[in-house]
């Protein structure tokens, strides 16, 4: 009876008795969430116009985090490290096009998702080689990221608000609102669509499959870069980090591999269910640092359920 | 060769020559709003060789799916040996006598020929884990004496020469003779083949023929058929039920239908 | 010359599905044997055994598990860590429990706990499909690498969360523990990969071994077959947990000697991955290739700078050891997606073939 109590009354309880609290809770996870969102939204993107299963993209998060400190630590004005992170981006993604997809073009998925895996391994030791492992400080005020807080005083209670986080929701916002109109309205954006629909079809109509990749790649690249500069800030930059990079995988799984929604919303919902299981179930009676799993059990129950995901369509098996 | 699979239990279903195997009843299917089949019903004679036909997308390939369990009809029923039944699994359909090949080769690209045929007899090998473990013994023997029932449709279908290559190498007209195979390994009663004949050279197409002739004359099985080109058609099958648009709107022998205006509409593109 | 085939027949099916049909693979086969059982750890010293032959062994079960489930039935995991971490606390309880059982029957026992956590998580594999699978196999992942954690029973309530192999005799010789002679241990860890692969190589070319290629080709086509999908994946799902379970009991019993629960967590999943991968996905032989290449990298890249006179410091072995692993899966996939069992398979068939090209 106590234990009923402990688990399908008392959370609740509290989360009444604190409504202040709660809400901090919710938006700590909200900006977690937005940080889950933009890494599985790269993936997406990916997966999408190549039906490639990038293991990679929660690593170029930290390898574009890197490389701006560390070209800011080699002494170069913030403003400028951004565009020449971008650079690197951009080899980066050009390299990963000619050296790895075209040898493999037309091999099965799981091939690639396993090269991608190779890729992710080679990023970690070569940033880690040229970089350094120890973990790094964000040049967060250095590109003019405000980094006050805004307090609160809901229901007379307390709620305190960074600026960098406000900062980094509206940037996601208005990045993920930049993609969108790229991919519907412009004309790149439609042949990487088309692409994702059919290869052959693609192909047949007169579409550069390389130069389309190196685009797409690059674009994960930008998002990579944005998402590593809002993350480095909360938690600092280091390959340690790659753990929560796994986290984009569990939404993905929630949204769908090929849902831009899905990837937000599912981003989103993971990042505050995560943190309300933590405080108000994980800690008090499992013993806390429920984090690690949370999401993956989550999304692994729900897609017991739906197993096309929250945003696929139907599957309906042909022979 | 024909005599000792002759021996075997393959014809032996209980149901006598010429008596109806199976009966297909008002069968409807439908995916969300989609009407794919519509109140269907038609009936397969032991021992005969019937074919579905009909033009793209009238529903024949989803009527297979239904008789092997893949799909599971809304309405209408199915009377299988005598045994009615609305839905199972389709490894069950397997259990009870139904085998099948696919409109697309479905074979398992990665294994052998013989391995592929070998797949066939699964629900007859019975051995568990543990003799699996041990392997020398009772694992062996059953392998051995199943071995010997797959060299036997190999030999009967002419592909000795390809029993070790992996399928996935081997050229269309191959692979599907190569899927036949599988089905025949299941011993049905029933065998339903899914345009055995597309995308084959004349030559090839006559090889088939002749090999689903002698199937149903050597072994005495049941076949229902789907099939595009009308020739092969009309020269193989002892009757024909025509699918328009998920309806039923001929059934009978070949002339019959021949002659049947209905059809003729269909396949000439009539406005509905 | 020596790979001559012509003259040998097969005059039933029996001999035809003999191990080996071709009498130099298993003269081959003696050779190798013969180096494992006698003149590696005749003439091994104390770093070779601990650095290379163990661990070799040790990962090539665990890498064989983890071929089972995904090259042969095809079902993607990335947990296999974990999983080697259940038969380590597995066996660590029945040990404690029971201080006079037998450590070859502890850990065969503490595989079966392995096998029933792995067929609990495949239950999910009917509904889920491919990546999703591969996603929800960082579940089990996650999950219990957090439990080894906060579970205090697992670890017999020790203020460090760690477990600490006891010294264990086995007929009067010391087998595990801190005293225990790498000779030994070789020995036993040899036996028990031995045992396991016969029972791999055995499932693997019978008909269970069939139903899951089929599956893992076409699970829509082995459904039509008559096969069984949910009662094929669990028993892969079974076969292979219990083997990777084994190899996590061997893992901590026989080498390392302790374990903390971060030691299971993803990058040992991956380590394992890379193995079969680079060793050949659906070969029984490629994960003993892709494990010694996996284990000797490091210590190859440790030793040969000195041995030329080039000083480089630890950390950045380390580094060029990942990216060079890196590298070294794209350019498998690159040139041979089947792994290094595959480039066996082809220097064989070129030496039946030897002197002609073709």
């Amino acid at each position: 009876m106590e234990f009923l109590n402990n688990v399908f009354v008392a959370p609740f309880q509290d989360m009444a008795a604190a409504p202040d609290f709660f809400m901090q809770v919710v938006w700590e996870g909200l900006v977690s969430g937005v940080l889950y969102a933009l890494i599985a939204l790269g993936f997406v993107l990916i997966y999408k116009s190549s039906r490639i299963f990038n293991f990679a993209q929660g690593i170029m998060v930290v390898f574009a985090a890197l490389t701006l400190v560390g070209l800011h630590e080699m002494g170069v004005p913030a403003l400028l490290a951004v565009p020449l992170t971008l650079g690197v981006m951009f080899l980066l993604a050009v390299a990963i096009e000619r050296v790895v997809l075209r040898p493999l073009v037309n091999q099965p998925d799981i091939i690639l998702f396993m090269a991608t895996i190779g890729i992710t391994l080679f990023l970690i030791g070569f940033g880690e080689m040229i970089f350094g492992g120890e973990n790094k400080v964000m040049i967060t005020e250095q590109l003019g990221i405000p980094t006050g807080s805004f307090e609160f005083e809901p229901f007379g209670g307390f709620l305190l608000i960074e600026q960098k986080d406000l900062t980094a929701v509206v940037g996601a916002g208005v990045l993920v609102l930049v993609l969108l109109l790229f991919l519907n309205r412009s004309k790149m954006g439609r042949a990487i669509r088309a692409l994702g629909d059919d290869h052959q079809a693609a192909l047949s109509v007169g579409i550069s499959l390389s130069t389309i990749w190196v685009l797409v790649w690059f674009i994960a690249g930008i998002i990579a870069l944005a998402t590593g500069i809002v993350w480095g800030a909360r938690a600092g930059v280091s390959f340690a980090l790659e753990v929560i990079a796994y986290k984009a995988l569990p939404v993905l799984m929630l949204g769908g591999l090929e849902s831009v929604t899905g990837a937000i919303v599912g981003g989103l919902a993971i990042g505050v269910l995560e943190k309300l299981f933590e405080i108000y179930w994980g800690q008090p009676l499992l013993g806390g640092n429920t984090e690690t799993w949370f999401a993956f059990v989550f999304a692994l129950i729900v897609l017991l359920f739906r197993p096309q995901g929250l945003f696929g369509e139907k599957i309906i098996e042909r022979v | 060769m024909a005599d000792t699979i002759q021996s075997s239990p393959w014809t032996d279903d209980g149901i006598d020559p010429g008596a109806v195997l199976l009966n297909v009843d008002n069968i409807s299917l439908s995916f969300g709003g989609v009407k794919a089949i519509s109140d269907i019903s038609f009936d397969v004679c032991k021992g005969e060789i019937r074919a579905i036909i009909g033009p793209n997308g009238a529903g024949k390939t989803s009527m297979l799916n239904v008789i092997n369990g893949f799909y599971q009809p809304q309405e209408g029923t199915i009377m299988f040996r005598g045994k009615e039944r609305r839905s199972m699994k389709p490894h069950q359909a397997v259990g009870q006598g139904i085998a099948r090949t696919f409109q697309n080769v479905a074979l398992f690209k990665g294994m052998s020929t013989l391995d592929n045929i070998m797949a066939g007899r699964s629900v007859m090998m019975k051995r568990n884990l543990f003799w699996q473990l041990l392997w020398h013994g009772p694992a062996l023997n059953e392998e051995i004496e199943h071995r010997e029932k797959v060299e036997e449709i190999i030999d009967f279908l002419e592909i000795k020469h390809i029993r070790r290559t992996p399928v996935g190498n081997l050229p269309y007209g191959l692979q599907k003779r190569v899927e036949l195979g599988r089905a025949l390994a299941m011993e049905p009663s029933l065998l339903l083949l899914d345009e055995p004949m597309a995308g084959m050279n004349l030559e090839e197409k006559e090889d088939m023929s002749r090999f689903v002739l002698d199937v149903n004359q050597q072994f005495g099985t049941t076949i229902a058929l789907i099939e595009h080109d009308m020739g092969v058609v009309m020269d193989l099958s002892d009757r024909v039920v025509v699918l328009d648009y998920g309806k039923k709107i001929a059934d009978g022998t070949p002339d019959e239908v021949r002659n049947n205006q209905d059809v003729i509409d269909a396949y000439l593109g009539v406005p509905h | 010359m020596f790979y001559r085939i012509s003259g040998q027949f097969k005059t039933d099916y029996r001999s035809d599905h003999a191990l080996f049909r071709v009498r130099q693979d298993a003269v081959l086969m003696g050779i190798i044997l013969l180096f494992a059982w006698v003149i590696f750890p005749f003439t091994a010293n104390e770093f070779v055994f601990q650095a290379l032959l163990i661990p070799v062994l040790i990962y090539s079960l665990a890498a064989l598990g983890l071929n089972i489930l995904t090259g042969y039935a095809g079902q993607l995991s990335l947990g296999t860590g974990a999983f080697m971490g259940v038969g380590a606390y597995a066996c660590y309880k029945l040990v404690t429990i029971f201080p006079e059982m037998n450590l070859l029957v502890a850990i065969g026992l503490s595989g079966f706990f392995a096998a029933a956590v792995g067929v609990a998580f495949g239950l999910p594999s009917l509904r889920i499909k491919g990546f999703y699978l591969a996603i929800a196999t960082l579940a089990a992942q996650f999950f219990l690498v957090w439990l080894f954690e906060k579970w205090a029973w697992l670890y017999n309530y020790n203020a460090s969360g760690a477990i600490q192999v006891p010294t264990i005799d086995m007929f009067g010789i010391r087998v595990a523990g801190p005293t225990a002679s790498s000779f030994v241990q070789y020995y036993f860890v040899l036996f028990v990969v031995t045992i396991m692969t016969i029972f791999a190589i055995n499932i693997t070319r019978g008909h269970i071994g069939r139903t899951w290629k089929a599956v893992r080709d076409m699970d829509i086509a082995a459904e039509l077959v008559g096969i069984n999908l949910l009662r094929s994946k669990l028993i892969a799902f079974a076969v292979s947990s219990y083997i990777v379970g084994v190899s996590g009991a061997l893992f901590v019993f026989l080498w390392r000697g302790a374990a903390e629960p971060n030691l299971f967590d993803i990058p040992l999943s991956f380590r394992v991955l890379f193995i079969a991968i680079i060793g050949g996905l659906g070969s029984i032989l490629g994960n003993y290739l892709g494990a010694i290449l996996i284990v000797a990298l490091p210590v190859i890249l440790n030793i040969l700078p000195e041995m030329v006179g080039l000083e480089i410091n630890a950390a950045v072995v380390e580094h060029l050891n990942i990216m060079i692993i890196g590298a070294l899966i794209i350019a498998v996939l690159i040139i041979e997606p089947h792994g290094l069992a595959r480039f066996w398979a082809i220097i064989r068939e070129k030496l039946i073939m030897w002197p002609f090209p073709h």
